[in-house]
């Protein structure tokens, strides 16, 4: 909890490196393997998401030449199998790169497939976090500063949220506002970007389904830190409730805010490709699950097509987890066990 | 004790009925559900959308109709799917033995499983075995539960034949040949599914506890005093370790319940969760919402129990 004020004294005395608090969390993190190593991992989706769709072998779906490796089968007669394998484990194309994972029962290439969806994977991730976390965040603040009542209330909503199975409720509300969906994507105008709107509807359900636990990670910490003397100095100083909320208490939570928003990063990945798999998602976007959705039926013979998918899922959230448990360790040094 | 178990039913009651809140405006989410009848039948006359008002109560205010659905719901009675008609509770009843069949053997096991591994693994802490179960368990935490049972069925079912891919019964002339073995056959992959996803989280927590318990001063007391190290460990510490592990349980019940859609959804389990994912595909919403409060009576039950396991663990809760 060292005050800013502090360390810049410090500085200005010694001229040495300012040991900010995130200097310090950031030379402790630099020696923990896994938390580079997922940190690694993360960077890689953020980057394959970006600019996947520079370097994938073949287009997204709505382009007719996503489905090329069918029509490289048989270009006479135009029949074959369109379930290829690994072109790696194929005998009949020896060293090719062709379709590294395969192909699907409709003659899509898998690896493009999955290059193609890391980027709606990195939107549903970042943007459910931010709405859980602003939620949360909102919740928890209001919660642990005013307790008494106000308190009461919002964590029996909270239990509420934590006892039921919310994702049989995610369920629904995903097939009732998703059912009726016009226009696949939403352009928008002046940043010329394509917002998928089922998979945006999708994401705020599961964001406004997920802030309960988060909550009250968020109270607790706001708790102890309201206790804390340099509050009462501050008050004694006449200092208003908005402003020791913004200025002084959240400032303290920061670090766990990060460590918290990189695990549900990871959950929300998670939660995605479920209720993509379970036929939910929204049919325009293919994420990961919805590949996995895809296949599913013809997984017997191409179970490369549920391999591969689920094997992205796993290093990507595995990848968000390690990162969030070295951050965790970095960050909170006290913690650790 | 009695007072103690009044107390938390009494506990429950706001829970409930904020479940059974959210529930009941989930058909409201969608809309008018008038508007669900004149879609399949576009010929229908305004006088019978007026008779059928009046006959489901959707004339009466939104409060009124709540109450009566809840007094309902109280008397077992669930209404009837709008898919065949078949009243609710008929349909759920054949349903839920399956599910907490397949819960409570992967719930029982997954305890069985990882209280040993966790005790061994904090007692020789950053050990290659440790380094294992903890690098293995976090991968578990960051596994899709259900990817999980389609590598399974792969290997197993597909590939190597072993065991069945789908259902909880059936073809035992396939499997070892007699019925009993036959639904053990069945339950085996997505009992493993289950436990492997409960084992990564169960193990990080009861390693953690017992680390720092191991180093406490009591533990001490009781090595110096002579007692085997078995007893040290497994009378004193286990139950001192094993409270925060049941807590998760219970406040995690909601969340491995809810993991039941997919895991039966890959399995073609005939459960809840199968059903309820039919369900809410075909917004059949008497069906969806009586498989709501089912499920939801579920796990308040299963809290119930583990808040009483936990006042014979820890007699110092009742006191609170």
């Amino acid at each position: 909890m060292a005050s800013n004020k502090t360390g810049q004294k410090k500085k200005e005395k010694s001229k040495r490196r300012g040991a900010s608090q995130w200097a310090v969390a950031w030379r402790r993190f630099k020696r923990n393997k896994a938390g580079i190593f997922g940190l690694i991992i993360v960077m890689a989706v953020f980057f394959v998401g970006i600019f996947g769709s520079f370097f994938a072998p073949y287009p997204a779906r709505p382009d007719p030449h996503a489905y090329d490796p069918f029509y490289d089968i048989d270009p006479i007669t135009g029949i074959g199998d369109v379930r290829k394998p690994p072109s790696w484990m194929d005998p009949e194309e020896p060293n090719s790169w062709k379709y590294l994972f395969g192909t699907t029962p409709i003659g899509t290439d898998v690896f493009s497939d999955i290059i193609h969806g890391t980027k709606y994977t990195v939107y549903v991730g970042v943007l459910v976090t931010v709405i859980t976390m602003a939620l949360s965040i909102a919740v928890g603040a209001i919660a642990g500063f005013y307790g008494r009542w106000v308190d009461n209330i919002l964590m029996r909503i909270s239990e509420v949220f934590l006892v039921f199975p919310s994702l049989l409720l995610i369920l629904v509300f995903v097939r009732i506002f998703t059912v009726s969906v016009g226009e696949p994507f939403l352009n928008i105008p002046i940043i010329n970007i394509q917002i998928p709107t089922g998979l945006t509807i999708v994401i705020v359900i599961l964001g406004l389904f997920n802030w309960a636990s988060n909550a009250r990670m968020i109270r607790g910490e706001f708790l102890r830190v309201r206790e804390l003397e340099f509050i009462e100095a501050e008050r004694a100083l006449g200092a208003g409730n908005i402003r020791i909320i913004f200025r002084h208490i959240l400032p303290n939570l920061m670090s766990s805010i990060i460590v918290v928003s990189s695990l549900t990063i990871a959950y929300a990945i998670l939660l995605e490709a479920a209720v993509s798999f379970l036929g939910f998602g929204d049919a325009n976007t293919i994420t990961w699950g919805q590949i996995l959705q895809e296949n599913f039926s013809e997984m017997r013979i191409v179970w490369w097509a549920e391999v591969f998918p689920g094997i992205a899922i796993l290093l990507t959230v595995f990848g968000f987890n390690l990162l969030g448990d070295g951050l965790s360790d970095a960050m909170n040094p006290r913690l650790r066990d | 004790m009695f007072r103690y178990i009044v107390r938390r039913l009494l506990y429950m009651i706001p829970v409930f009925l904020g479940i059974s809140i959210i529930s009941f405006f989930v058909m409201y989410a969608a809309g008018d559900p008038l508007n669900i009848i004149r879609l399949g039948r576009p010929n229908i006359t305004q006088e019978t959308i007026d008779a059928l008002k009046v006959y489901y109560g959707l004339d009466k205010p939104i409060p009124i109709q709540y109450l009566t659905w809840l007094t309902n719901l109280l008397q077992f009675n669930f209404g009837k799917s709008l898919y065949g008609g078949r009243p609710v509770n008929f349909l759920i009843g054949s349903w839920v033995w399956e599910t907490v069949k397949l819960q409570l053997i992967s719930i029982l096991l997954a305890f069985a499983i990882s209280i040993p591994i966790g005790i061994n693994s904090a007692k020789k802490q950053y050990s290659k075995q440790d380094i294992a179960v903890t690098s293995i368990s976090l991968f578990g935490v960051s596994m899709p539960t259900f990817w999980l049972g389609l590598i399974l069925i792969i290997i197993f079912s597909f590939q190597l034949g072993w065991l069945p891919s789908a259902g909880a019964y059936g073809a035992p002339y396939l499997w070892w040949d007699n019925p009993v073995l036959d639904e053990i056959a069945h339950l085996i992959l997505p009992v493993t599914v289950l436990v492997y996803v409960m084992l990564a989280q169960n193990i990080r927590l009861i390693r953690a506890n017992m680390l720092e318990i191991l180093r406490s001063d009591y533990i001490l007391a009781a090595r110096a005093s002579g007692l085997s190290e078995r007893k040290v460990v497994y009378k004193y510490a286990l139950r001192n370790a094993i409270g925060p592990v049941i807590t998760y349980l219970g406040i995690s019940l909601g969340a491995i319940i809810a993991g039941a859609p997919m895991t039966e959804y890959v399995f073609n389990w005939p459960g809840l969760g199968r059903r309820y994912v039919d369900a809410a595909m075909r917004l059949d919403f008497p069906l969806v919402m009586g498989i709501n409060m089912v499920i939801t009576v579920m796990t308040l039950i299963a809290t119930l129990i583990i808040d009483i396991c936990y006042v014979y663990i820890d007699p110092r809760i009742r006191l609170r």
